[in-house]
């Protein structure tokens, strides 16, 4: 038989496998209009973006945006806060899922364990809105529980959704009642894979529970530790701004104001969109980097890559 | 008229030769296995068979057509997979019924095809079961099913009985035998157990490392292995090897094994190796233990392992091992006194040390 | 193992204080919603005096009654399913052959493929170039907008590809031998055969869409467009600030903050519903999605 062409190699294929292709395109072609030209369009943080002139015709400005960026007061405090709201998630907000399932893996009564992991996973599959709606009910001066209650004590009402100091406790505790329970899952899934032969092995030996909890379940999920710990290192900066667009007020931006809320008010909200552009971009880099570095770490200590 | 014809067949992956140019041609209604251990490039071969693989260079034809270029579905062949392939979702009924579905068969034809295969392999009390319900010897029986109903030119099959028990496969085997006798569909099967080869082939094709090494009846090749990879592999256990020096004349020649002298067959080649090493490969049920004939070659027994009509004597001869079988009847006694063997001359094997060619062929 | 009667005291005790600190765990999840329902069905003039602790006080459906009557809320309500349906399911008419394509073996490119998609797990262009891309694309207040813009997200078709992934090659070849084109392979054998991945998917799809917010909020002026989560939100702001609320308010037995909780509760009820389904599949789902080796 003569020797084929590549090209003939490629019709053949074509013609045999066209419709994987097919099933491929509408996919590529929505992630090029929706997520890659967007990529495209990020070139206004370095132009004078006119609506009228549009990306392309705007002319370049070079670093313009960026060098008022970081001269602009509220935005560096924006890094800050995404930064400090990010450290108080992983330093209460990592924990309790883990603790959380340490704990369910210890209750033996099989109702009240499915009943349990039932309501607590409840929280994650409601929606920002309405977890905020339940937060500024529940704070509120007047009607608010938590100020009934502090009344009991004699304690005055505090308008705590105005108060700086108060914004990221509640922010970071409203994080953890809503994911705490859902992220335990994971954890859940790993103790599940544990050898029971080793806790029965213990037992002979004459191990208690909570010796068997530190000597056994917390060492062989530690690898699911390291990983959810990278993957949350890795995403330091994706703070959930929706929920503080809906929580947040300008009494208490100081603390409150993160970069992607910087970003919406500038761009959405004061028409800046090459300057909130800019803002954007750097959050983008800055995590892009993040999660790379989290993905080599993942890949060294683990031999996991994450996706 | 050839019914599967392969030319200079060959697979690269990348660098790597899988399968390399290799020839071979199925007669209509024969059952042709393909045997070899494992990554010897057999499935390979299967599957471009099949059309699931690309194939590389050379052809594959079907009834005269070349088909490299054909899709699975248009070669007219069926395949049964080595874990079934049937479809969770489907009860048996709609597993065989699927291919002819697929090829918008008329309902009612599709019923009564269905229905009659079931027939054949007594499946009608499971139409309406699931996979999961059935044994594993159903669900073989499904597998080959779907494959049986659409009346194709060529069977292949894909080791399927290497997922059922010991007991369940021969049982498989002589209802695939059967089968075969009843459709006289061709066949090519594929196996890496030399057992199921035996049983089953009317021709053996034994590959190794991406080579056709023989091709021939079960009893050619247990009789006459062209090499000693062909002698290592077929029988149970398998032709025992010596190294051994030519002695002798080329009237008569020897082979000098250690200090023991064997006659061997006065071969043409050996009269030019008088000197000269070889293998020499002698069958564990060749050498027998019970007849005093001239020439008896000492052995020293290790272990005696019984099969109950049989026996296999673990010995060792001039530090190798040696195997020996022999029936029990008769002799059970005496079986752990052994201490030597005598051998037909023209059973004993010669194999040029070097290549592992058989001598005595002439240039088969 | 685990055998109650062969604990000692210690573990007894430890199987105790943990027993009873998962047990306040789940209250505390609870309590809030039980509170938000207490103050829906409470009056207005309990609620505000901040009575309401863990039962109605004064119980009324007045602030239901406010809130059943407004054609904006049902109007939003409608656009909630319209979207929640029409989302999902130009989301799986995407995903599902999307994520076979990605499968196969056969695909030329197809590590840069998967690449092309995972990458913009990692890195995203942001709120005003996509903001700005909707605008040229003429998708500004368009349902069809919010549809089609959200349809499709990396994870879910990475999380199915590795499903369809692990479905044994020979399922397909028995398949195509039979005589199935790609799609009869998909149709016929990978969807029945995936499920519960496909299952979890369109959960998850809807949960999304139901709860979705910020971009419904964002793109859509018109009110006649806008879904419940965006309704909820501008009734929180406004309400408490609107002068002719103020002024029904006086007369009625609801405030504005029973008028939020009841339509919280509202919006909730639908998601609780869905939830034994939700919670049947998402534990599956979110492992399938995670760590890959």
């Amino acid at each position: 038989m003569e020797k084929e062409t590549r090209l003939q190699r490629i019709i053949f294929h074509l013609r045999r496998e066209w419709q994987i292709y097919a099933m491929l395109l509408p996919t590529i072609i929505w992630f090029i209009v929706f997520l890659y030209k967007p990529m495209y369009g990020l070139q206004i943080a370095f132009k004078d973006y006119s609506i009228f002139r549009g990306v392309a015709a705007s002319p370049w400005v070079g670093l313009e945006h960026f060098e008022h960026l970081f001269s602009n007061d509220q935005f560096i405090r924006a890094v800050w806060n995404t930064i400090k709201i990010s450290a108080l998630n992983l330093v209460f907000g990592f924990p309790a899922p883990i603790i959380l399932a340490l704990m369910f893996n210890e209750i033996l009564h099989a109702t009240y364990k499915k009943t349990a992991q039932t309501i607590v996973y409840l929280p994650h599959f409601i929606s920002s809105v309405i977890i905020a709606g339940i937060v500024i009910t529940a704070f509120s001066p007047s009607v608010g529980i938590v100020n009934t209650v502090l009344g009991w004590f004699g304690i005055d009402s505090i308008y705590f959704l105005t108060k700086p100091e108060w914004f990221r406790p509640i922010f970071v505790g409203t994080g953890i009642w809503q994911e705490a329970g859902f992220g335990s899952i994971v954890f859940l899934a790993a103790i599940a894979g544990v050898n029971p032969s080793l806790y029965e092995s213990a037992v002979v030996d004459g191990a208690n529970r909570w010796q068997m909890m530190w000597r056994i379940t917390i060492p062989s999920i530690l690898p699911t530790i390291l990983i959810m710990l990278i993957i949350r290192i890795g995403n330091i900066m994706e703070v959930s701004f929706e929920l503080i667009i809906l929580l947040y007020q300008p009494a208490t931006y100081e603390t409150a104001d993160v970069v992607n809320t910087f970003v919406y008010r500038q761009g959405l909200q004061s028409g800046r969109y090459d300057f909130a552009a800019a803002a954007g971009l750097f959050n983008a880099v800055v995590a892009f980097v993040l999660v790379m570095v989290a993905n080599t770490l993942s890949r060294r200590y683990s031999r996991t890559s994450l996706w | 008229m050839s019914s599967v014809k392969l030319s200079q067949l060959v697979k690269k992956y990348g660098n790597l030769e899988v399968v390399k140019a290799i020839d071979l041609e199925v007669q209509p209604h024969e059952f042709v296995v393909l045997v070899g251990p494992s990554g010897c490039g057999k499935s390979t071969t299967l599957r471009m068979i099949a059309g699931l693989e690309e194939i590389t260079g050379g052809s594959v034809s079907i009834e005269e057509r070349v088909v490299n270029r054909v899709a699975p579905k248009d070669r007219d062949v069926a395949m049964v997979f080595q874990n079934y392939a049937l479809y969770p979702h489907l009860n048996v009924a709609e597993n065989i019924a699927f291919g002819l579905r697929i090829r918008k068969t008329p309902k009612a034809e599709v019923t009564t095809m269905v229905a009659e295969v079931a027939e054949i392999l007594g499946l009608t009390d499971y139409l309406h079961r699931r996979p999961a319900e059935l044994s594993g010897g159903q669900r073989q029986r499904v597998a080959m099913g779907r494959a049986i109903v659409r009346h194709p030119k060529v069977f292949l099959f894909d080791e399927p009985l290497s997922n059922l028990d010991a007991k369940l496969r021969s049982q498989m085997r002589a209802e695939i035998k059967r089968l075969h006798k009843r459709l006289e569909v061709t066949s090519i099967y594929v196996t890496h157990d030399q057992v199921e080869a035996m049983t089953l082939a009317d021709r053996i094709v034994v590959m190794n490392d991406g080579i056709i090494e023989q091709v021939g009846t079960p009893m050619d090749l247990f009789l006459n292995p062209a090499n000693t990879f062909v002698a290592g592999f077929i029988g149970s256990p398998p032709m025992n090897q010596l190294p051994a020096r030519v002695g002798g004349t080329a009237e008569a020649p020897t082979a000098e094994i250690a200090d023991q002298l064997l006659p061997l067959p006065p071969l043409p080649e050996l009269a030019e190796r008088i000197g000269a090493q070889v293998t020499v490969g002698i069958r564990p049920e060749h050498a027998n233990v019970h007849k005093q004939g001239t020439n008896p070659i000492k052995v020293e027994l290790e272990l005696v392992e019984t099969l109950g009509s049989e026996a296999l004597l673990h010995t060792t001869l001039a530090e190798k091992p040696f195997i020996i079988k022999t029936e029990t009847e008769g002799y059970y006694d005496m079986l752990h006194d052994v201490s030597s063997f005598t051998v037909n001359t023209d059973q004993v094997k010669v194999f040029d040390a070097d290549t592992g060619r058989v001598f005595g062929q002439g240039a088969a | 193992m685990m055998n109650w009667n062969l604990y000692s005291r210690g573990d007894k005790f430890f199987a105790i204080v943990v027993s009873i600190l998962i047990g306040m765990f789940t209250v505390a999840t609870l309590y809030p919603f039980i509170y938000i329902a207490a103050v829906s069905f409470s009056s207005g003039f309990a609620a505000q005096a901040g009575k309401v602790v863990l039962t109605p006080i004064d119980s009324t459906i007045e602030a239901y009654k406010y809130i059943l009557v407004q054609p904006d809320f049902w109007i939003s309500y409608r656009n909630t399913f319209i979207y929640t349906i029409g989302g999902t399911v130009m989301s799986l008419l995407f995903i599902i052959p999307g994520a076979y394509a990605l499968s196969r073996p056969q695909l030329f490119g197809r590590r840069f493929f998967n690449l092309f998609i995972a990458f913009t797990m990692w890195f995203n262009a942001g709120i005003i170039p996509f903001y700005l891309n909707m605008r040229d694309l003429s998708l500004l207040d368009s349902m069809f907008g919010i549809i089609l813009a959200f349809a499709v997200n990396a994870f879910n078709i990475i999380l199915l590809r590795n499903f369809f992934e692990a479905i044994p090659q020979s399922f397909e070849e028995a398949a195509r031998m039979d005589g199935a084109n790609d799609f009869q392979v998909l149709w016929k054998v990978f969807i029945p055969l995936s499920k519960p991945a496909i299952a979890t998917i369109t959960l998850f799809c809807i949960v999304a869409r139901w709860n979705g917010f910020f971009w419904a909020m964002v793109l859509l002026q018109s009110q006649e467009k806008i879904p419940l989560q965006v309704f909820l939100r501008h009734t929180l702001s406004n309400l408490s600030d609107d002068d002719e609320f103020a002024i029904t308010q006086l007369e009625a037995a609801y405030s504005a903050e029973t008028v939020t909780a009841a339509i919280i509760v509202c919006s909730i009820i639908p998601v609780l519903l869905v939830y034994p389904w939700i919670q049947k599949y998402f534990e599956k789902g979110i492992l399938l999605g995670g760590v890959k080796e």
